[in-house]
């Protein structure tokens, strides 16, 4: 939890004792590598915020393959907000490719910590346009952008993920082939790579 | 001279995979909590303890992945490995060869269980060991020694002892064909039965065994049994293992670089900042390319 606790500090600028008050009825779960915390079709019931380890959101089509919405490394939070807020059930699953410690949290203290505290409801607002603007920007990269420029803007948002995940989960959340993405690396090292 | 004692000989950890052809047993830094200011300048060793894979037409292996700020040690006992880097090198490290590489400034490589033995399976085991550069090094230009084991050089213990392989540092008059930054001493002693080696080295190195066959007595007192990975204290400079059966042991002492340690993934460096430039870096091809 002391992951939260800072996140909530440096973010919301609560202080050490509202912070107790509101998280003392927050739970941390862990999950190994390969489990799930949400299926397709289940409603979505919390936000996970990750501590330590690495989520994916992803869904599936018709035809098996799996496409990846969002990755969630440390400091992240990962959810299917329409499906928390509106109660519906949810197009995507929650995979820990890691394993991975994270807080749950749920409508409820969205609300009670909104009630109590005026900054956490600004911090909460700016976190919700910040996530738009995420989503605009990934719907228009996805429609108008080259290989190169979503892989280029993928390793600007998540900067050690290269290291930490297989080249076809890269490929599958830029909406490319893993030909693609071999060759736009392929290119930027013939570019950059400099023998000694 | 003062003997040198023993701080502790511990059991192999649960193991894991890397990737999915090295079932490791990982003794620093993660097994005993031997971190890697405690052994440097080994500030790694992971161990595939004897395991015998079955037969697989598609080699498993580690696929591209990069490394800065250090050199790999691998050395094989039972199996091949096969490696290809960024740098267009190539090859193959066969039972008793072992691989010193310089990563340094970095590099991009693969390793994967060699075609043949692949396909026919069977035991493989292997230590691979990260030996840390000095700061003043690890920008330095990445280089390879491939050691076979007929090029390391062995001394002969008398009385029918064994003998000792001399990969890197000195035993008597010995010296390894292995360059290395700092002082490292990398020896792999093979005894008979009964027979016994005595060591010497500064006391301020750090110094360890890892027992790969059989089993032995340390300093005349305590029992290391195979896969037992035993931890010397700085107190002293002249340590005696005796074989209980026929053994092999891995010997490792090296003198400490007491220089900050930044460490992520693949990468490790001094400062957190080096850290984020090497991850940059990678991102944006500057370690080559590989396939």
């Amino acid at each position: 939890m002391e992951q939260y606790k800072h996140f909530l500090q440096e973010k919301a600028a609560l202080t050490p004792e509202e912070i107790e008050s509101l998280t003392s009825s927050l739970q941390s779960k862990t999950f190994r590598k390969g489990e799930f915390l949400l299926h397709a079709g289940e409603v979505c019931a919390y936000a996970f915020f990750v501590e330590k380890g690495l989520l994916r959101s992803f869904t599936i089509d018709e035809t098996g393959k799996e496409h990846i919405i969002q990755f969630g490394p440390e400091n992240w939070f990962v959810t299917d907000r329409s499906s928390a807020y509106f109660s519906e059930p949810s197009d995507f699953s929650i995979e820990a490719i890691e394993d991975t410690t994270v807080v749950l949290i749920d409508a409820a203290f969205i609300s009670r910590a909104s009630a109590a505290y005026p900054h956490f409801m600004r911090f909460n607002e700016k976190a919700l346009q910040n996530h738009i603007r995420q989503l605009q920007k990934r719907i228009n990269l996805l429609l108008s952008a080259t290989a190169e420029k979503r892989y280029l803007d993928f390793i600007r948002l998540y900067p050690d993920l290269t290291l930490r995940v297989p080249q076809w989960m890269i490929a599958s959340y830029l909406g490319i082939t893993p030909e693609s993405l071999s060759r736009v690396r392929k290119e930027l090292a013939k570019n950059n790579f400099k023998p000694h | 001279m003062k003997t040198r004692s023993i701080e502790v000989i511990v059991p192999p950890p649960a193991p894991h995979y890397v990737g999915d052809g090295f079932r490791v047993h990982n003794f620093i830094p993660n097994g005993y909590h031997l971190d890697r200011h405690r052994m440097t300048p080994f500030i790694m060793m992971d161990y595939n303890s004897k395991f015998v894979f079955p037969p697989s037409e598609q080699p498993k292996g580690v696929g591209v992945h990069p490394h800065r700020g250090f050199e790999t040690v691998t050395l094989a006992y039972k199996g091949k490995v096969a490696h290809h880097d960024s740098a267009g090198n190539s090859g193959v490290i066969g039972e008793g060869d072992v691989q010193w590489m310089t990563a340094a400034s970095g590099i991009l490589h693969k390793e994967y269980h060699e075609e043949e033995f692949s396909k026919t399976g069977g035991a493989f085991q292997m230590v691979q060991l990260w030996v840390n550069l000095p700061a003043k090094d690890k920008m330095s230009k990445p280089k390879y020694q491939g050691l076979t084991h007929a090029e390391i050089k062995t001394f002969q213990l008398p009385d029918n002892s064994g003998t000792i392989e001399v990969i890197a540092g000195q035993y008597q008059d010995v010296k390894g064909a292995a360059s290395t930054f700092t002082p490292v001493h990398l020896q792999n002693a093979k005894l008979n039965k009964g027979g016994k080696a005595d060591f010497n080295f500064p006391s301020h190195y750090n110094t360890a065994l890892l027992v790969i066959e059989g089993s032995l007595k340390v300093n005349d007192t305590e029992v290391a049994e195979t896969d037992h990975f035993v931890l010397f204290e700085n107190d002293g400079e002249a340590f005696t293992i005796e074989a209980l059966e026929n053994a092999v042991v891995l010997v490792l002492s090296g003198e400490p670089i007491n220089e900050p340690i930044a460490a992520q993934g693949p990468f490790v460096m001094n400062t957190r900042q080096e850290i984020v430039q090497a991850i940059d870096d990678y991102n944006q091809g500057k370690f080559g390319y590989l396939d």
